[in-house]
């Protein structure tokens, strides 16, 4: 393969191997290709140098703390105050009751139902929309409050460990559901904090319901 | 481009222990692979280390920082220019790679993942140090360098490539650190800095250019060199 002086740049870009040998094989008989090529792999040796190493003892100590301080801040807040209250000294009838909060309200962001009503269609709502939303809300707030109104009573009459589990729920719906609304207070237009906080009270009004079909 | 006085010693000697990297100029097709070998070992490793990092591991956080964490550090210093600099970075790196873990596809490889978002870390931290400058009406710039300890004497050959490095667009800067001094090839630069392979060969070229043109001694002492 012949090469030129003029082939030479277009070889420092991006030449194959036999281009290199043969611009080599020039260099020998060409003054300046045989400076340009000395001067560009002198740059290269150069940048070698540059690399830096050096022994870092406490580098590995540190990230791996906060990798681990990060990893435990990791779970929801909402777990995050299943794991450190109360939650782990309960009965079985409250797991079950939280195991069934957990599998309906996956269930409910899997089905995502609220897509039918086209909330979570953007991640954040326009105005008109979070107004309307924020009424809707309200409404069924006061509904739930009613409902809770009525099943207060039969909370509060039967002393049984179902009922005890019903009250350990409704708390922690009622704690998910106040971190949802002062989260949704901060971003009123993310549709998926309003989806959250829908499924939540959509739980809260299945379990109200359950307390008061107990009294029947 | 003018000359920038920085009249490069190209007769000096350079110790190139641990990297045989004459050879390496500027073609990708030069054996670059006995720097970065593309083997099914390395391949496989790094899905290894990507998964146990998926599975909250903290064994693949030290893997990954075993294998990688000197080169990471190399990176963060030459772009930030400070060791504790650099340290610090890479410490963030990592907790940005804990904290995005769920979003790696395996589009590219783990590592080039991870240099994507160590380089994009040093980056932050030069706007952000841009920006104090700005507000505490500081004046220097951002990349003004230690002048030599001994003015009028003659700097080293890396020395003069340092500060000719400084000169160079930050993009031209990044490829030509990671090509040339880190030793990663064209396609690994490429999904780090999200580019073509091309687009990597060029700017490597230019950059190339540009310095060789910083750093071109007047000809008479090129001659003398000679």
């Amino acid at each position: 393969m012949n090469v030129t002086c003029e082939d030479r740049e277009r070889i420092f870009m991006d030449g194959s191997v036999e281009e290199w040998a043969a611009l080599e094989v020039h260099a020998v008989n060409c003054a300046e290709c045989g400076e340009e090529l000395r001067v560009w792999k002198s740059m290269s040796t150069a940048a070698g140098e540059l690399r830096q190493e050096w022994e870092s003892p406490y580098l590995w100590a540190k990230i791996e703390h906060g990798l681990q301080e990060q990893m435990a801040e990791k779970p929801s807040k909402l777990l995050g105050w299943l794991i450190s209250s109360r939650m782990m000294g309960f009965q079985w009838q409250t797991a079950t009751a939280l195991a069934l909060l957990v599998i309906v309200t996956g269930t409910l962001l899997w089905m995502k139902p609220w897509d039918q009503k086209r909330l979570t269609s953007d991640a954040f709502l326009r105005r008109s929309a979070v107004n309307e939303v924020e009424r809707a809300e309200a409404e069924y707030q006061k509904a739930i409050d009613k409902l809770a109104a009525q099943a207060q009573p039969v909370l509060n009459e039967q002393a049984t460990p179902l009922m005890a589990s019903y009250r350990e729920k409704l708390l922690v719906l009622d704690n998910a559901i106040g971190e949802l609304r002062a989260e949704a207070g901060q971003n009123p237009a993310n549709a998926h904090l309003r989806g959250q906080l829908l499924a939540m009270y959509r739980e809260k009004e299945e379990t109200l319901q359950e307390i008061l079909e107990t009294k029947r | 481009m003018a000359t920038m006085g920085l009249a490069l010693p190209w007769g000096a000697k350079i110790s190139s222990e641990g990297r045989q990297r004459g050879t390496r100029v500027e073609s990708s097709q030069y054996p670059a692979s006995n720097l970065v070998p593309a083997t099914r070992e390395v391949h496989a490793e790094d899905l290894e280390v990507a998964a146990a990092c998926q599975a909250g591991e903290m064994h693949g956080y030290e893997r990954l920082y075993t294998l990688h964490g000197k080169r990471m550090k190399s990176v963060a210093r030459n772009l930030l220019g400070s060791a504790t600099d650099a340290e610090d970075a890479v410490q963030e790196t990592f907790m940005k790679v804990q904290r995005s873990i769920g979003t790696f596809r395996a589009q590219s490889s783990f590592v080039t993942w991870t240099f994507r978002i160590l380089i994009n870390t040093c980056y932050d931290v030069r706007r952000s140090r841009a920006r104090k400058k700005e507000v505490t009406n500081e004046g220097t710039e951002e990349n003004s360098l230690p002048e030599p300890k001994a003015p009028g004497s003659h700097p080293s050959l890396k020395l003069a490539l340092e500060r000719a490095l400084r000169q160079l667009t930050d993009h031209q800067r990044q490829v030509f650190l990671l090509y040339e001094v880190e030793g990663f090839r064209h396609a690994e630069i490429a999904g780090m800095l999200e580019i073509t392979e091309t687009a990597s060969k060029n700017t490597l070229f230019q950059a190339k250019k540009n310095l060789r043109a910083m750093l071109e001694p007047p000809r008479s002492q090129s001659a003398e060199a000679l």
